[in-house]
């Protein structure tokens, strides 16, 4: 999936994705749970504090 | 996240109804009747207003807290301007230039917008990177016309080009060290803007009239320069030279409304 496939799927624009994905921007809870639900997983998956270990 | 994607999409509409009022107003005001110059405030701030009244959706939720942050920034500079002009004037007891004076408190408020949200956009190296190449490319222009106007002699006209190179490529190796080392890069920025600050704008007239007209000039040229040093010295990432920017599509943030 290209960044622009995913953020017409989630009603935004192809920088709001890049701006997620460089941690310049953190997303609303809404487009938070848009995102998990489009990849199939959870939002802790995607999403976690900063200096907070990821145990999967 | 995602693969990163093709080319590039066309600004909206609303953008390029915007930025089309702000460039035929002020050509309006320019050469038919300076009072035109309010189709160019139409185009700069009614699709802002039309948003805030929730009649024109057509940002996302990133889009939004960008505009907003930018308009928080313009507002906090542009009110301090506001107070200092007054302040002066009313100290000097004149109300001589006051229409110069307000357009200068209009550019600061727009660059003000602007630049906060090609930082929100761009990010601090890439905004920076793009200022200076674009001031280089413009001064390099103007130089170069300026020597091919003035010059009569091949040698002279030579000798002239190269001499402007001189001046421009600072610019240019700039731009390319704000994405490589960004603190070592706005602190030269902020020295070469104290610099110009010190030697060219602090000496310049003391007519109120005079003085207003040139430091919008100034303003045009300093505030890029001094912001891109400011923002690049609070540059959070590391001094990595491999780091690479390129993957934005680098379209250019819906700032004019």
């Amino acid at each position: 999936m290209t960044q622009q496939e995913l953020a017409d799927r989630v009603g935004v624009t192809r920088q709001t994705i890049l701006s997620i994905e460089r941690g310049r921007y953190n997303p609303s809870v809404g487009l938070a749970l848009r995102l998990a639900r489009t990849f199939g997983v959870a939002v802790e998956v995607l999403f976690e504090i900063e200096g907070e270990e990821h145990h999967g | 996240m995602a693969e990163h994607t093709e080319g590039r999409r066309l600004p909206p509409l609303p953008g390029l109804i915007a930025g089309g009022l702000v460039i035929l107003g002020v050509l309006l005001s320019m050469f038919v009747a300076e009072g035109l110059l309010v189709v160019a405030g139409l185009g700069a701030f009614g699709p802002g207003i039309l948003r805030e009244l929730g009649w024109l959706k057509d940002q996302d939720e990133f889009q939004r807290q960008a505009a907003h942050r930018a308009g928080y920034h313009a507002y906090l500079i542009g009110g301090l301007a506001t107070v200092l002009v007054v302040s002066g004037l009313r100290w000097r007891e004149t109300n001589e230039g006051s229409a110069e004076w307000i357009m200068l408190i209009l550019v600061i408020l727009w660059m003000t917008g602007l630049f906060s949200a090609l930082l929100a956009y761009w990010g601090a190296r890439k905004t920076a990177s793009r200022v200076l190449l674009t001031f280089g490319s413009f001064w390099a222009v103007f130089v170069i016309a300026s020597v091919i106007g003035e010059s009569d002699d091949t040698a002279e006209f030579l000798l002239g080009v190269l001499m402007s190179f001189v001046v421009v490529a600072p610019f240019f190796v700039l731009a390319w060290t704000a994405g490589r080392w960004p603190r070592r890069t706005g602190a030269a920025l902020l020295t070469v803007s104290a610099l110009f600050l010190v030697m060219f704008v602090a000496p310049q007239g003391a007519s109120s009239l005079k003085l207003s007209s040139i430091l919008v000039t100034d303003t045009l040229l300093l505030v890029p320069l001094i912001a891109s040093g400011i923002a690049l010295l609070r540059d959070e990432g590391s001094d990595d030279p491999d780091r690479d920017e390129s993957d934005d599509d680098g379209a250019p943030p819906d700032v004019v409304g």
